[in-house]
């Protein structure tokens, strides 16, 4: 049986780190809406890129199916390449070890179908848990997080063009977190090279004039096709990890909030043995003086 | 009708106006745009997109993108795209500078070279059009 003092010293504890959880949940809260609104903010520059790759792609197959641009073609798959992002800070429930577990889940699941798959990492945690894992990683992204840019997402998304370009890799796929809502995030893997040039509706049979050249637009437009994925992907994890973080947080501070409740009874309880057990000596002390 | 502008660059939608001319930096020559434009996509350089409404022109520095032109509508995928007025001549002059010392640094064939010199024309376009 603890002592009052014990139960006191422990209800103490637990109020503190009920303060402590409260505040990170109301930070995680702010910081949830600004990324979901930065999410939000890249929507008409996507739609419009995508309609404009679609346009001068689907013209492209329509004319000339034989040069088809090397980041669009399709060839045989022999290195894959796996970007795993996850954040850099922890307690954000299962948002990081979701991601690794998907993450194995792919490998083991496709194993067979490359010769190779190597990672590479966004985020301190993917960093220590793989290693921890004792899974080679490539390449570590670092302080992507801090300060998140387009230009980032963008030196990111040119470096595996690059490389794609020069035949080092031949797949490449983003694992991350899907923003759902504030309570759900889905870890998906998504392919990102080479491209799947988004589809085109019918109405788009408009005969542009393009300058420099088509082949030249389709030049420029795909790269940046590419560095909108990982920007999406980044923002999108980053606001799955808010998510994940408040919910967390959200029930780390109910659970302190029962906690509290339960030593609260038994400290009043042991209080009220305590205070019974004084009355039955007095009275015993009186009854033996009678 | 007139004709309609939208400015969106990977981070916000900068802008959306109705308006009666676009002069843009292509990259095979500045161009301008009226009501009833041919079907239309170009390249454009870092420089400046300057859009006039009502006689008033409007100036905007743009870091390169797309330009696309259909039924009226203008759509300029910007990599960064700032308003004139709102531009920070101090920190474009550094940036400049800072962009010019790296590219004294790197050879032609540096895998980096075409990006600094990409930046040198930003942030020169940038200065030439601050408070304009």
């Amino acid at each position: 049986m603890p002592s009052l003092r014990d139960i006191r010293n422990r209800i103490t504890s637990v109020k503190s780190t009920r303060q402590i959880t409260k505040a990170m949940k109301m930070v995680a809260a702010a910081k949830l809406r600004r990324a979901q609104d930065a999410v939000l903010k890249t929507r008409p520059y996507v739609q419009l890129l995508d309609k404009a790759l679609g346009l001068v792609a689907a013209r492209a197959a329509a004319e000339e199916p034989e040069s088809v641009h090397p980041l669009v073609a399709q060839r045989e798959a022999r290195v894959a390449e796996v970007v795993v992002i996850t954040s850099d800070r922890g307690l954000a429930g299962g948002f990081n070890s979701n991601i690794i577990r998907r993450t194995q889940r792919f490998l083991t699941e496709n194993g067979d179908r490359f010769e190779r798959i190597e990672l590479s990492t966004i985020g301190r945690k993917a960093k220590d848990f793989l290693k921890a894992r004792k899974l080679a990683t490539r390449k570590d992204f670092p302080g992507v997080h801090q300060g998140l840019s387009y230009e980032k997402a963008e030196a990111i998304g040119q470096e595996f063009v690059t490389r794609y370009l020069a035949g080092e890799v031949d797949a490449v796929f983003l694992c991350y977190n899907e923003f759902k809502s504030a309570i759900a995030q889905t870890p998906v893997v998504v392919q990102f090279l080479p491209l799947q040039p988004p589809a085109v509706e019918a109405e788009a049979a408009i005969d542009f004039i393009y300058e420099p050249s088509r082949e030249a637009l389709l030049a420029e437009l795909l790269p940046r096709h590419v560095a909108m994925q990982v920007w999406r992907a980044l923002l999108e994890s980053a606001a799955s990890e808010h998510g994940a973080r408040m919910s967390a947080m959200e029930s780390a501070t109910k659970n302190a909030e029962e906690m509290i409740a339960a030593l609260t009874l038994q400290y009043n309880r042991a209080r009220q043995a305590y205070v019974t057990k004084e009355l039955m000596e007095i009275v015993g002390g009186a009854e033996a003086l009678k | 009708m007139a004709l309609t502008l939208d400015i969106v660059t990977p981070e916000r939608r900068v802008l959306s106006v109705t308006c009666d001319e676009v002069r843009a930096p292509g990259v095979q020559g500045g161009f301008g745009i009226r009501r009833g434009h041919t079907s239309f996509m170009s390249s454009l350089e870092p420089g400046r997109l300057t859009y006039v409404e009502g006689g008033r022109e409007h100036h905007f520095a743009i870091g390169g993108g797309f330009l696309q032109v259909a039924d009226d509508k203008v759509i300029v995928l910007a990599d960064t795209a700032e308003a004139a007025a709102d531009i920070d001549v101090g920190r474009a002059q550094l940036a400049l500078a800072d962009a010019r010392e790296k590219l004294k640094k790197l050879t032609v064939d540096d895998r980096n070279h075409a990006e600094e010199e990409a930046r040198v024309r930003r942030a020169a376009a940038r200065i030439g059009i601050a408070g304009t």
